[in-house]
């Protein structure tokens, strides 16, 4: 079982002294992000997230199956993360990892719990069609803050995702592919972002965006996911060090102010995306002069 | 609907008759197992929990061992068929129990003092035997019994509630009350929270929601949750305090 080899105390005492001067490492201020960026395939749903070094991928799916008999008239939706070993030798195929774990949790109940893709409009015929939309997380580097990138490359990656058009005349479903039909996008109700919170020092050190190092350093840590409307969608502090009940309250003013950063990043990429796809219409589209 | 708010706002009762700021009954037994180390069992209202300890002891043979300085706790948790409304069967690989066991073990990690020792392993065993709403916050309140009976040093009682709010998150109703202590009908229709202190006032050291609520709801329902762990501690040194007086009472005699 490979474990991720604890950093050397050196490296934690001159971090740890850093940071009680308010410095880190990288030089970043204690509530900045390392540069984001997002991209987006050349097919619909796919999200490519990094922040720093940390790289996820996130692909949606979607497929037509029968649904649930309890819940006949929702879709499906399901969220699947893979930590292979290509993002840290820590991490090993097939064995469950108490990160992955975590990390499944977290997007389970920040996006699925939240009821940020609505359901509903995924159901074809009640109790017979309906589609399953698969969400798989892919983290291809890890170098701190998984849950932030994959909570945000999958939600851009919903964003950015159009399913299959469907029609329904009487008891026959047709369902039109990509050329027949303009696919269409998602029912979102809102999107909810992930902040990661970790503290030192008894917790009086905040600060966002931690790296692998500063990870395996921090005494605790808090994950706090909103949406822009300031709803809170989720709050996990599992144990750690203790922290005061008025400095979780702050955090989620931070948060927030974090959440609608990305909020704003993701609607100006997806923004962008749609622009560089638009050709013109079908009449551009399908004119002589074009490439063949 | 088992919450019916009108009715709520109309006498501040609710279901099951408790105002807004009552705990369930709570009732502990401390050693309750010979054959453990350490045991407890312990109610919230119909949640029901018996505990035992295995440890300190030797570390079972894992990667990473000769490794540690410092005592490494694990937890396991079974919930019985039966301890549900409907029967369901919960593997052991199911994602929502093994997140309650790192949360659990991450808290205990932190109270317990585990570098007196090293090399060895702490097993929390739970098993859950009636469910009614805070689950969590009673398997840790269990614990904390169990791991003071196993005399395993610890700087504080890990206490822990669960609190709500009346409002459902779609309303952005400015009359909303924090409810404590929910049972298991209210938890499934109101957005809620499990706290846990230790060391001291408002220290938390576990905050765990699942459910949408309005940020401005949070405060009210962490310092509702706040009291609320006070009293639960309290509680829980009156059962500390029976036990060890009933102990050496029998020594005596």
């Amino acid at each position: 079982m490979p474990r991720e080899a604890d950093p050397s105390t050196n490296e934690q005492a001159f971090l740890l002294s850093a940071l009680r001067e308010n410095i880190r490492l990288d030089g970043r201020a204690l509530d900045a992000y390392r540069p984001i960026s997002l991209s987006f395939g050349e097919d619909y749903g796919t999200a490519d997230v990094r922040i720093g070094k940390t790289r996820v991928r996130a692909t949606i799916s979607a497929d037509v199956v029968t649904p649930f008999v309890d819940r006949k008239f929702d879709g499906v939706f399901t969220i699947s993360t893979e930590l292979s070993p290509m993002a840290s030798p820590a991490f090993e195929v097939g064995r469950q990892d108490q990160t992955e774990i975590l990390l499944s949790r977290i997007l389970e109940k920040t996006v699925r719990r939240s009821g940020a893709l609505d359901t509903e409009s995924l159901c074809i015929v009640a109790g017979q069609k309906c589609f399953h939309i698969r969400a798989d997380i892919h983290v291809m580097d890890h170098d701190g803050n998984l849950v932030d990138a994959s909570c945000l490359a999958l939600i851009a990656a919903l964003l950015h995702f159009r399913r299959p058009d469907v029609e329904i005349k009487g008891e026959e479903v047709t369902v039109f592919s990509v050329r027949e039909r303009e696919p269409v996008k998602l029912a979102m109700q809102h999107q909810p972002f992930c902040v990661t919170t970790s503290c030192y020092e008894e917790g009086t050190i905040l600060l966002h965006d931690a790296t692998l190092l500063e990870e395996q350093c921090r005494e605790g840590d808090v994950l706090i996911s909103m949406n822009k409307f300031g709803e809170i969608c989720q709050i996990a502090k599992y144990g750690g060090a203790p922290m005061d009940g008025l400095s979780i309250l702050t955090c989620t003013n931070t948060v927030l102010e974090r959440v609608k950063i990305f909020d704003q990043l993701v609607k100006d990429r997806i923004a962008e995306d749609e622009k560089r796809r638009d050709v013109g219409g079908l009449i551009a589209e399908l004119s002589a002069e074009n490439d063949r | 609907m088992p919450l019916d708010t009108s009715t709520y706002s109309l006498a501040h009762l609710r279901v099951d008759g408790r105002r807004w700021n009552e705990l369930r009954r709570v009732h502990g037994q401390i050693s309750t197992q010979a054959a453990a180390d350490g045991s407890s069992y312990f109610e919230m209202g119909n949640t029901k929990i018996i505990c035992t300890i295995a440890g300190p002891q030797e570390q079972r043979r894992g990667g990473n061992s000769g490794q540690s300085h410092d005592a490494k706790v694990e937890v396991e948790i079974g919930i019985a068929g039966f301890s549900g409304v409907d029967r369901k069967r919960r593997g052991r690989n199911d994602k929502r129990i093994q997140e309650m066991q790192h949360a659990i073990a991450s808290a205990f990690t932190h109270t317990l003092f585990t570098h007196l020792y090293p090399h060895s392993t702490i097993t929390i065993h739970l098993h859950v035997l009636s469910q009614d709403g805070a689950l969590l916050a009673a398997c840790i309140n269990a614990a904390t019994l169990a791991l003071i009976d196993a005399g395993i040093p610890m700087s504080d009682y890990t206490a822990a509630c669960t609190t709500g709010s009346t409002a459902s998150y779609a309303s952005n109703d400015e009359a909303a009350d924090p409810l404590l202590d929910l049972n298991s009908m209210e938890e499934q229709e109101l957005p809620f929270l499990t706290l846990g202190t230790s060391g001291g006032d408002d220290q938390v050291s576990l905050l765990i929601m699942e459910t949408r609520v309005q940020a401005t709801r949070l405060e009210a329902m962490v310092s509702v949750g706040l009291d609320g762990c006070r009293q639960i501690r309290s509680l829980l040194d009156g059962i500390v305090r029976a036990h060890g007086k009933k102990v050496l009472e029998a020594r005596v005699t």
